[in-house]
């Protein structure tokens, strides 16, 4: 394949964001946008000039998609993946996370995903941040020893000033699959699979959405803990940590810096100190990389970094915690 | 404010709104708020007394605040202001708990609050006909008042620019009319149009093949010596900005988000003659003293240290 026609379903923020970063990207084509309602396509269908608008997924069979990207919001990701690989629009399919809003249907749509072929990816666009991924070469290079304990943490200040009886934060989903989905991911990607010991969910408004969540993990020799909560003050920009300790030292991450502390001596690493340049920049650098990544994928033929099968664990995580937390 | 040799010194407010500010119980916010105009306006007032000859904000309830506090402590010292819009922290963070579509009523409600005749009769064209055009200009015109009741006769609006993220959109849009008609707006009211950027190679390539005059307009772009966000890289953005000698560029982010120091920062602005100027945000207010003290300085030549 040397040029990719993709369409995008779903123009909230993140859709209109990936259809923008992916006119940009070479031997690419956005010939088609989906969204249910009619005003946002009137209004995109004028601004996206050249691409066609269609207000149901069944439409696309007639645009001659090589890949999709499902932007929608998580509830519709199951019906509009199923909707895609029925009308056999495309099996080459970019998620935005979370993969499904619930374990059963996450797993569901990585068996289609199998069953049907093609490549697939979930954008846990963290793991394109340059200070995670050298945290993962230090790692690799086993500089700290085995790991023993880490202590995630996910914060942000979305819903701060959220008052008793709110029902606002519910809009969103609940802070397990939102903000706390990237940092239980890049978990996964550092340590590989493990399994929820206790798990603890408050909800700050009402209707019992979660608002933040405490939460233990543990693998063979290896323990962890979660703080996650969009509640918090001082956050404007989301914040995503990882204090890992090994036996010969730590290493502390997080988007802009890495520190490695080795026999009392700190090494630090900031973006600036690794290679951290785009093409183009629209939000932050992780948006351009991850659809590069993807489109680079499909035009090779080759698997991503991040599958259904390897992303759908962060699912197995929040059913866990959801489940434990009852 | 600066005379044509001189370079814009700007200070920024992004510190500002990284400050949490909100308590729990509304009398306590109410007070809290003030009092975090108060700090706010103190660093733009002594930044100006040290050396900075304007203010570039983002559009916010908190900055507008700020605006007629610093207005109120100038009296009738001119200052020139460079308005960012869209405020796309608060859009974006209405957008995803809304959609695109309740956001777009939202906002639709507050232009029709202003009373603003220009403005709704626009709006409601651009409505029903969801015309990008004339969506825009009623944006402007709501956030043109807005600034304009928070400044003062002396303060001049010297440009209303866009937010990075509309600006790097449009460009991947290729969305020459659009950015055409709010250059045209813009100058129409005699302001100049602005565009804040993360990809200023890309832009100047794009608006030299619309035939843009970079004489009327003013960017705002990273430039720093470590070439932090600088996209592609240092040496283009370097290469890009010797080809436009005619544009008001100004640079943000020199201190590469903290990572360097400020004489080393103004030394590599120093090397870049193109650049018509500076933006730095200060948190506190011996910051704001020593960064224009120093920058006023080395920049422009003062004797003042």
């Amino acid at each position: 394949m040397d040029s990719l026609r993709v369409a995008v379903v779903g123009l909230g923020k993140m859709g209109l964001l990936h259809a923008s970063i992916l006119k940009m990207i070479p031997n690419v084509e956005v010939v088609a946008l989906c969204d249910k309602s009619s005003l946002l396509l009137k209004f995109v269908k004028k601004v996206f000039r050249g691409s066609q608008t269609v207000k149901d997924v069944e439409e696309l069979s007639d645009f001659d998609i090589d890949c999709a990207y499902v932007t929608t919001p998580i509830p519709a990701h199951y019906p509009v993946i199923s909707s895609l690989h029925s009308n056999k629009v495309t099996s080459n399919l970019f998620v935005e996370k979370t993969l499904a809003d619930s374990w059963d249907k996450a797993r569901e749509l990585t068996e289609l995903a199998e069953t049907c072929g093609g490549i697939n990816m979930v954008g846990y666009m963290k793991r394109f941040a340059v200070t995670f991924q050298q945290a993962k070469n230090l790692l690799n290079q086993e500089i700290i020893g085995a790991v023993s304990s880490f202590d995630a943490c996910a914060y942000s200040s979305d819903f701060a000033d959220i008052k008793k009886g709110s029902k606002r934060s519910g809009s969103r989903g609940g802070v397990l699959s939102d903000l706390s989905s990237h940092v239980i991911d890049l978990a996964l990607f550092f340590f590989g699979d493990f399994e929820v010991s206790s798990a603890k969910v408050e909800s700050m408004g009402e209707g019992g959405c979660e608002d933040a969540a405490h939460f233990t993990v543990k693998k063979l020799g290896l323990g962890g803990q979660f703080d996650v909560s969009w509640c918090m003050d001082n956050y404007r920009m989301p914040h995503f940590g990882l204090e890992i300790r090994g036996a010969k030292g730590t290493i502390s991450v997080d988007d802009d810096k890495v520190e490695l502390m080795l026999d009392g001596e700190s090494k630090k690493w900031y973006r600036h100190d690794l290679d951290d340049s785009v093409n183009f920049m629209l939000g932050i650098p992780e948006f351009y990389r991850e659809d590069k990544h993807f489109v680079n994928s499909v035009l090779s033929g080759k698997i991503t970094d991040l599958p259904f099968l390897t992303a759908s664990k962060v699912d197995y995580i929040i059913d866990q915690v959801q489940k434990k937390a009852m | 404010m600066a005379n044509e040799t001189e370079r814009l010194l700007l200070v920024g407010d992004n510190p500002f709104h990284g400050i949490s500010h909100l308590s729990q119980e509304r009398a306590r916010a109410r007070n809290e708020q003030i009092s975090f105009t108060e700090f706010a306006a103190n660093l733009v007032v002594s930044s100006i007394e040290h050396g900075a000859n304007g203010f570039m904000f983002s559009v916010s309830e908190t900055t507008l605040a700020t605006l007629q506090t610093v207005q109120k402590r100038l009296g009738n010292k001119p200052l020139a202001l460079y308005a960012i819009v869209p405020y796309a922290y608060e859009y974006v963070r209405l957008a995803t708990q809304l959609g695109p579509v309740g956001l777009a009523k939202k906002l639709g409600q507050k232009i029709v609050l202003t009373g603003n005749l220009q403005a709704i009769f626009n709006g409601l064209k651009g409505v029903i006909r969801m015309d990008p055009e004339a969506l825009m200009k009623t944006y402007l015109f709501y956030e043109l008042s807005r600034i304009k009741s928070s400044a003062g006769k002396h303060m001049n609006i010297a440009s209303v620019m866009l937010h990075e993220v509309v600006t790097d959109m449009l460009l991947a849009l290729n969305a020459d009319w659009l950015i055409k008609s709010f250059i045209d707006f813009l100058s129409e009211r005699k302001m100049k149009p602005g565009f804040e950027t993360r990809n200023f190679v890309y832009l100047v390539s794009k608006f030299k093949e619309w035939d843009i005059d970079f004489s009327k307009i003013v960017i705002a772009a990273p430039f720093n010596k470590v070439g932090f966000q600088m996209v592609p890289s240092k040496e283009e953005c370097e290469k890009a900005l010797a080809e436009v000698p005619e544009s008001t560029t100004i640079a943000f982010s020199i201190l590469a988000a903290g990572y360097l120091e400020l004489q080393e920062a103004s030394d590599y602005v120093q090397t870049l003659s193109n650049l018509k100027g500076v933006a730095v945000g200060v948190s506190k207010e011996h910051h704001a003293r020593e960064t224009f003290a120093i920058l006023e300085k080395r920049l422009n030549g003062s004797k003042a240290s």
